[in-house]
């Protein structure tokens, strides 16, 4: 590639444009298929949400990203990852590291367990600053207190000097999140930030992010098992399935318009508060298939209830439905 | 800034307790816990002791003689065979026990306190770094320098059959070349080893003529042997599983007898006890070292660490090594009692300190035969020296366990 179109595609192209992405791990049962040739990108800005039950791959893809696979027994066998022009799967392993962090952070699901209990909290945050932004220790702690202070954190003069376990699970969150945008990143992954967390403190780390996301314009990627908290947040939305994205498009499309049967299905899920007490919750029978042997044909073709006997033969590829990019793979999405 | 949260939950947030760091903690639930301050005073007592006789109260055992004091009994009076106080009674020579206990403090915890060190370092280090590679694969660099300590190893062999040193540091430079050139002819490997294989033995070989055709020629298939070894890559888990499979070997051998082994082929000495008593406990702390390094790397902080971007080095001292210390610190205190106990049992069989140097187990193995004669203080004093030592480090130990506990942890 020439200096010119590389130029080209840096103005013209998305943040990040995943192709193909496949990922697999190596394991004594067998061969586990967890992220098999997805596609998709995201521009600068946007904030993605990427959905699907537990163990769909949603977390395996964003480590793929990042490059934090385990290799053994991990291998990401093929596709393309770019970010600002540059394919992140053919960096080496020094380019990537300088990568990490600085353009594109991450927050874990388990605030518990993600900050080092032997360091205080302002230590592990200033030792980010120091790796990437060139600072000092005065300046990384000046500017560690400016981030516990954008986070919400009270008193973050004192908070700094203190050690994980002296902070509830909600101040963890925040103080990750803190470091992960300490380097000012241009893409921040969220994988389940929430998850781990109760309701009342899940909506004031949504707020956080979404309020940091529009003060410093990075991109997010929401990942979630919740359709509920994303949409009142993402701009787009990923819906993955046993390791395929099986519908996406823009936020309103994906509720108004849902194609899917299990898209279907796990909005049919969500509780809602007009509903009658004593309504019971509707739930998708079955279980997402073994991805050590997938099936050849649709994946959801176990679970769903609008099957016809042709779903098994081949699988679906995702199909473009509108002009927003609303996109789905099902092979009867015209008539249900 | 925008206010994210409200005034309450300012409020119920900062209900935290009041700034304490881990090892302020550790060390407050050990100073509440009276057995562990029975061992840490037992501890001190005998360090204070042995460090105190070694530097103020001057010993030349080559010179302590008195062939008319020997084998009295235990007296805090004067009595007319001798005008010292024997507070302990004296031995065969007629020398005074009790100074000969303290002395012997100072060679005994010495052998422990460095045997442990050599097995901690080296049994640690191994056991950090198997541990660490088992999920992580090697870099460029760290390939090369291992592969570069490989060949340093694998050339000691034909520099020893070929008494020439410097061929040890020629195979260091053939692992090197290799790792740099890893990629070199990647997709052939056969040909690759073949290449490696030929220029190893023409490295052993050639030195080895010098010295005789057949040293030559045995030189040679070594060398050839480890050319091959040398041309294929090394990942992070073949080190690994290589690093532990070394330690099962070291393992199987009972730890007794390969002490004695290793002294016999030393000779007897206190520096030599210390090196085989370290050697023997090597695979303990590799493996407790690797074990808490497996589970510590599945911990999220370290992903988290990795995910800002942080080099092996940095993860592996900054965010690992802080966290295994509390297990490794235990069985370091246990350890000093085992190195101890090692040591008197090698003094007593005579491989240990050379007499008449003073040593706990030197001492009982001199004065064991005069027990039928009904000197019981010859052997009792440094035997309770034994003893009381050992136990102070074991309920340290135990202490330190349920101190460094981290499930006891809010």
């Amino acid at each position: 590639m020439d200096m010119n179109s590389s130029a080209q595609q840096n103005n013209n192209l998305p943040l990040l444009r995943i192709s193909n992405l496949q990922t697999r791990f190596h394991t004594q049962d067998g061969v586990v298929h967890a992220v098999n040739g997805i596609s998709y990108s995201l521009d600068s800005g946007e904030i993605l949400g990427v959905v699907g039950e537990s163990g769909c791959g949603k977390s395996v893809h964003a480590l793929s990203i990042m490059r934090l696979i385990q290799i053994p027994p991990g291998e990401i066998a093929d596709g393309e990852i770019w970010f600002e022009g540059r394919d992140l799967l053919k960096l080496s392993e020094n380019e990537m590291r300088r990568l990490r962090g600085r353009d594109i952070a991450m927050v874990f699901q388990d605030p518990m367990t993600s900050l080092n209990p032997v360091y205080t909290v302002g230590f592990q945050i200033c030792e980010a600053l120091m790796l990437h932004m060139n600072m000092n220790r005065k300046q990384a702690r000046e500017r560690t207190i400016e981030l516990l202070n954008l986070v919400g954190i009270p008193e973050p003069t004192k908070r700094i000097d203190n050690y994980p376990h002296q902070f509830s699970g909600g101040m963890r969150q925040r103080a990750m999140i803190a470091m992960a945008l300490s380097c000012e990143p241009k893409l921040l992954i969220a994988d389940e930030p929430t998850t781990a967390l109760d309701v009342t403190i899940q909506a004031q780390i949504i707020d956080l992010v979404m309020n940091l996301q529009k003060e410093m314009g990075m991109s997010v990627m929401w990942i979630t098992h919740d359709l509920g908290i994303v949409a009142e947040m993402v701009h787009k939305i990923n819906v993955m399935y046993a390791g395929f994205i099986i519908e996406q498009g823009l936020v309103d499309d994906i509720y108004d318009e849902t194609l899917h049967p299990y898209t279907k299905g796990l909005l049919g899920s969500l509780p809602s508060i007009d509903e009658a007490p004593g309504t019971k919750l509707i739930s998708i029978p079955g279980l997402p298939p073994d991805l050590i042997t997938l099936p050849s044909g649709c994946p959801f073709y176990a679970r769903c209830t609008y099957r016809r006997d042709y779903c098994r033969e081949e699988r679906p590829e995702l199909e473009s439905v509108n002009a927003n990019g609303h996109a789905v793979a099902c092979w009867r999405w015209r008539e249900i | 800034m925008t206010e994210l949260i409200s005034e309450d939950q300012l409020l119920t947030e900062f209900a935290v307790r009041e700034h304490r760091s881990l090892w302020l903690d550790a060390w407050r639930r050990l100073i509440s816990n009276r057995t562990a301050m029975l061992g840490l005073a037992i501890v001190a007592i005998f360090l204070l002791t042995a460090i105190g006789a070694h530097f103020f109260w001057e010993y030349d055992p080559t010179v302590d003689l008195d062939y008319n004091a020997k084998l009295l009994a235990p007296t805090i009076v004067r009595s007319d065979q001798s005008e010292k106080i024997h507070l302990f009674g004296t031995d065969k020579l007629g020398r005074d026990i009790f100074r000969r206990v303290v002395h012997g403090g100072w060679n005994s915890l010495r052998v422990g306190i460095i045997a442990v060190s050599i097995s901690l370092i080296v049994g640690g280090i191994l056991g950090l770094l198997a541990g660490f590679f088992e999920s992580t694969d090697l870099n460029g660099v760290e390939q090369a320098v291992l592969t570069s300590l490989l060949g340093l190893g694998c050339g000691a062999l034909p520099a020893w059959i070929a008494n020439q040193p410097f061929q040890a540091l020629l195979f260091m430079l053939l692992g090197l070349g290799s790792a740099l050139m890893s990629t070199f002819m990647a997709h052939r490997q056969n040909l690759r080893k073949v290449l490696f294989g030929v220029i190893g033995m023409a490295l052993g070989g050639l030195p080895g003529l010098m010295v005789a055709p057949l040293v030559g020629l045995v030189c040679a298939v070594v060398g050839f042997g480890i050319g091959i070894i040398l041309a294929k890559p090394i990942s992070g888990k073949a080190f690994s599983s290589f690093t532990m499979r070394v330690m099962d070997i070291i393992l199987s051998f009972p730890s007794y007898l390969l002490a004695i082994a290793i002294v016999a082929f030393l000779g007897p000495g206190l520096e030599k006890g210390m090196i085989a008593i370290g050697f023997v406990g090597i695979p303990v702390y590799a493996r407790l070292a690797r074990s808490a390094v497996l589970s510590v790397s599945q911990k999220e902080y370290v992903l988290a660490s990795q995910s800002i971007g942080e080099s092996h080095g940095r993860i592996l001292f900054r965010h690992i090594v802080p966290n295994i210390l509390s297990p490794i610190i235990v069985q370091a205190t246990m350890g000093l009692a085992d190195a101890i106990l090692s040591a008197a049992a090698l003094g007593f069989l005579g491989l240990g300190a050379v007499p008449p140097i003073p040593e706990w187990g030197a001492m009982l193995g001199d004065s064991y035969k005069y027990l039928s004669s009904g000197a019981w203080w010859a052997v009792l004093f440094p035997g309770l020296a034994i003893m009381f030592s050992v136990l102070g480090f074991n309920l340290l130990g135990d202490g330190l366990r349920d101190a460094l506990d981290p499930k006891m942890r809010l």
